[in-house]
């Protein structure tokens, strides 16, 4: 986007307590301005790496989500409101992100992201973050971070639980290494979800969304976090690529 | 159940049989996840590796369940 290596007076007040964050600073700063995020799916995730993001001065957000608002949401999608019920979640979403920083340049996408429309969706994104539902989407996510060369940000959560990692083609293993199965299924009547084990798993893309924009080495390449919030623990668990992975190994599209 | 070891999984001491695979071990311990996640002795293990890998004296293992709902 622009080359301008400054923040205006504003900018130097709406971001001083990341200003002075060492790793982050103006340089870091310009980076987040520059820089474009994918975000697939505004729920409970979403939610909160969209708020995140754009509160730190992301300057571009493409929100894809092809849903509306219900009542079963709002215990978890907290950008959402009672009022929105019924409304396009983009548009919803849309709106809070602008009233929070009317800076951030916001693409809504109201689309079901798939391997038609997918690659298109993804130009001109530097990372994508997963905040979907099912494991059939993240599959087609992990097609577009391997054909487009982007960093995938995962997370998904599951009643007090959730899990987080970061797949950067060409240096670690894809979602496909670690879940080849074609047979993961999630339950239709929506798997069972704590809004704030959502705040944790959304909290943790955001901190690394910010660290890869600001160009740290992602903390979660080659490294799985588990929450465990029923018992309040994280695990972590050392992960790699597989070499035989019909995706990203050589018989793949890498 | 033979000659038999005394392994860790999932924090917990378990007596296992001697060269027990780890596709028996997520059978035993109805672990069965089509995403389940194996740690063994610190290193991640590939669904493909699971019937060939065998655990001995004082292993490690580890079961974990990813996440998908959103």
């Amino acid at each position: 986007m622009d080359g301008n290596p400054f923040l205006t007076e504003e900018q130097k007040q709406r971001y001083q307590r990341q200003l002075s964050i060492p790793e982050i600073s103006v340089d870091g700063q310009v980076r987040l301005r520059n820089a474009r995020v994918m975000i697939v799916g505004l729920g409970g995730l979403g939610s909160v790496s969209s708020f995140y993001l754009a509160a730190a001065g992301v300057g571009c957000l493409r929100i894809v989500d092809h849903d509306t608002v219900g009542l079963n949401n709002l215990n978890r999608q907290i950008l959402h409101s009672t009022l929105d019920l019924n409304r396009p979640k983009i548009e919803s979403a849309a709106e809070k992100l602008q009233r929070l920083n009317p800076e951030c340049l916001l693409e809504p996408v109201r689309a079901r992201i798939g391997e038609d429309n997918g690659l298109d969706l993804a130009e001109g994104c530097d990372l994508v973050l997963d905040a979907t539902d099912n494991p059939a989407t993240r599959h087609v996510l992990n097609r577009i971070s391997l054909a487009r060369r982007i960093p995938l940000l995962y997370g998904g959560i599951n009643g007090w639980n959730g899990t987080a990692t970061t797949f950067v083609p060409g240096e670690t293993g894809c979602f496909a290494c670690l879940f080849p199965s074609k047979d993961l299924k999630t339950p239709a009547t929506g798997v069972p979800a704590l809004g704030a084990a959502a705040g944790v798993i959304g909290s943790i893309q955001s901190v690394e969304a910010v660290r890869i924009l600001v160009g740290m080495k992602p903390a979660l390449a080659n490294r799985l976090v588990k929450f465990q919030g029923n018992s309040i623990q994280f695990r972590t668990v050392h992960v790699g690529r597989d070499p035989a992975c019909a995706q990203c190994g050589p018989s793949g599209g890498d | 159940m033979g000659r038999t070891i005394h392994i860790t999984v999932n924090g917990m001491t378990e007596e296992v049989p001697e060269r027990a695979t780890l596709a028996w071990l997520i059978e035993h311990f109805k672990e069965e996840d089509p995403a389940l996640i194996v740690e063994h002795n610190g290193r991640f293990v590939y669904l493909h590796q699971y019937s060939a890998t065998t655990v001995t004296e004082n292993d490690r293992v580890e079961f974990i369940h990813p996440d998908f709902g959103g």
